[in-house]
């Protein structure tokens, strides 16, 4: 990569900081994710109501969910799978007022998975706070065949619907949550430059 | 600039303070059509020298046969509002900007919470129009002196219903800002146009709510103050003004033959910003537009609505 090159629709994650000025705090965290929940506990206990939001397995299969239980004072709740904590993030959303925070922990997908639950209760993106975790793994949307191929690790992947072997760029789509691959032989078919894993 | 002709077809007295202007086109042609929260600039040629006023469209942005306008007698005017007042009749004719907006609806919203103060109701009055049709979900809360000082309530009754609440100071109905924008739903937008303790308690509330800064809006043009005599040098076009107390920069130096870009005329959009080369005193900045550290650094100025505390000003123009 040219140095000092920088796509602008990359996203920038950040550590979670508590946000001095709310009405409530809503916290998503997966896997490793917990960490950074638990880390914002250390920084204090807001003021203003916390509901935590937890789903323990993520990729990596670890388990910060009893440690949560004894920091976070109530309002915790822990889900087995990303799914299912996504379904409970859009059936509290209705009640959230103006003034509420949103801070998500977890690998990029989970991040763009959250960010995409809460849009239609019109929140826009910039004002979540997000910290990766996890792993640098990318969802990668085929310009071919507009499949989404999931947690990627290498430059180069086979797409999981039209098999075409695609370049995963840095351009990002914050809608899809996912990076564009383009079919990286298509003038010399089979030709490929090597794999390596680059997004661990 | 490219200015409008119009026709003074109506004038009403809505208040003791408040005056209505109808404007048309002379041949009887359409406006150029608006969005609701515009504003004109009219300019107006009294006793040797030119006012140039920023004041909101009223009327229905869909209906564009005439311009409708509201003028607040200003007490300690400059003579601007004043001269609206006393000096303009029906069937005059005078010289208008197309609309520009800087107060837009953001149409992403879920809902709209509409802040109006005394004559800050007049974008509303648009807005509303365009938020009637739509079908979209506000809320405008109105507050004002008196019933008898306040400008449209019937009108406004009419257009809102239920969606309108009215706040007198004489009854000792006041507005209470943290209890409204503590208790509004996900993706609310909230717009404030009113006197400034007003404007600013606004934005002091919802910033300390944790609002995000791009849900809320305001539009608060100002009328150039008055100040000292100063003295003005175009570095570019080689030329010295003289500015005198009760008129703005921007006024002496288009007085003067130089015609530089503006929009609002009242400190809001950064239209007219011009870079300070030397000065021999402060800067006394009244804009709404520059940021704090841009104010402190004495290399940019809004000739609309600021001056010099010194006697000399040289700028890049």
């Amino acid at each position: 990569m040219e140095r000092g090159y920088w796509i602008k629709s990359k996203p920038i994650y950040t550590s979670l900081v508590w946000h001095e000025k709310a009405t409530s705090h809503l916290v998503l965290a997966s896997g490793i994710g917990g960490m950074a929940a638990l880390k914002l506990f250390q920084q204090m206990h807001p003021a203003q109501p916390v509901t935590v939001l937890y789903a323990r397995y993520a990729q990596m299969e670890v388990d910060y969910s009893e440690t949560l239980k004894k920091v976070v004072p109530d309002n915790l709740h822990v889900f087995k799978f990303e799914e299912d904590l996504l379904t409970e993030l859009k059936s509290i959303m209705p009640h959230m007022r103006m003034g509420l925070r949103i801070y998500v922990a977890g690998s990029e997908g989970f991040i763009w998975d959250v960010a995409k639950a809460v849009k239609p209760f019109g929140v826009d993106d910039a004002h979540i706070m997000k910290e990766q975790t996890d792993t640098l793994a990318r969802n990668v949307y085929c310009v071919h065949c507009k499949a989404v191929t999931k947690s990627v690790t290498t430059n180069i992947v086979a797409c999981c619907g039209c098999e075409r072997m695609l370049f995963v760029r840095d351009h990002f789509s914050r809608n899809l949550g996912a990076y564009m691959g383009l079919m990286v032989d298509a003038e010399s078919p089979g030709e490929l430059p090597a794999i390596e894993e680059i997004y661990p | 600039m490219n200015m409008i002709d119009v026709r003074v077809a109506a004038i009403e007295q809505v208040t003791p303070l408040i005056k209505h202007f109808k404007f048309v086109k002379e041949d009887g042609s359409k406006l150029p059509p608006f969005s609701g929260g515009s504003h004109i600039v009219v300019a107006l040629d009294a006793e040797g020298r030119t006012y140039r006023n920023p004041y909101s469209l009223m009327g229905s942005p869909t209906e564009t046969d005439a311009y409708h306008i509201s003028v607040r007698r200003q007490e300690n005017s400059r003579g601007g509002s004043a001269y609206m007042h006393e000096n303009i009749s029906v069937g005059m004719t005078l010289k208008i900007t197309h609309p520009v907006n800087l107060f837009t609806l953001a149409k992403m919203a879920h809902k709209h919470v509409l802040i109006a103060g005394g004559i800050g109701i007049t974008p509303f009055m648009s807005q509303i129009e365009d938020l009637n049709r739509l079908g979209a979900e506000y809320e405008l809360h109105y507050a004002f002196r008196s019933y008898k000082q306040a400008a449209f309530v019937e009108e406004l009754q009419k257009a809102c219903g239920n969606k309108l609440h009215c706040y007198s100071d004489s009854d000792g109905k006041r507005l209470d800002m943290d209890a409204l924008l503590s208790n509004q739903p996900l993706g609310t937008h909230v717009y404030v146009c009113g006197p400034s303790p007003m404007v600013v308690g606004v934005l002091e509330t919802a910033k300390n709510l944790g609002w995000p800064d791009s849900n809320v809006h305001n539009e608060q043009f100002l009328a150039p103050p008055v100040g000292e005599s100063f003295k003005v040098q175009l570095a570019k076009s080689n030329l010295e003004v003289q500015v005198p107390a009760e008129m703005s920069m921007l006024e002496a130096i288009e007085a003067a033959g130089v015609q530089p870009e503006y929009l609002c005329r009242g400190g809001v959009c950064g239209r007219c910003e011009l870079s300070v080369l030397e000065s021999d005193g402060g800067l006394e900045h009244n804009d709404h537009f520059l940021t704090e550290s841009e104010k402190a650094s004495c290399k940019k100025i809004m000739p609309c609505v600021s001056r010099t505390k010194g006697k000399r000003l040289v700028l890049d123009l």
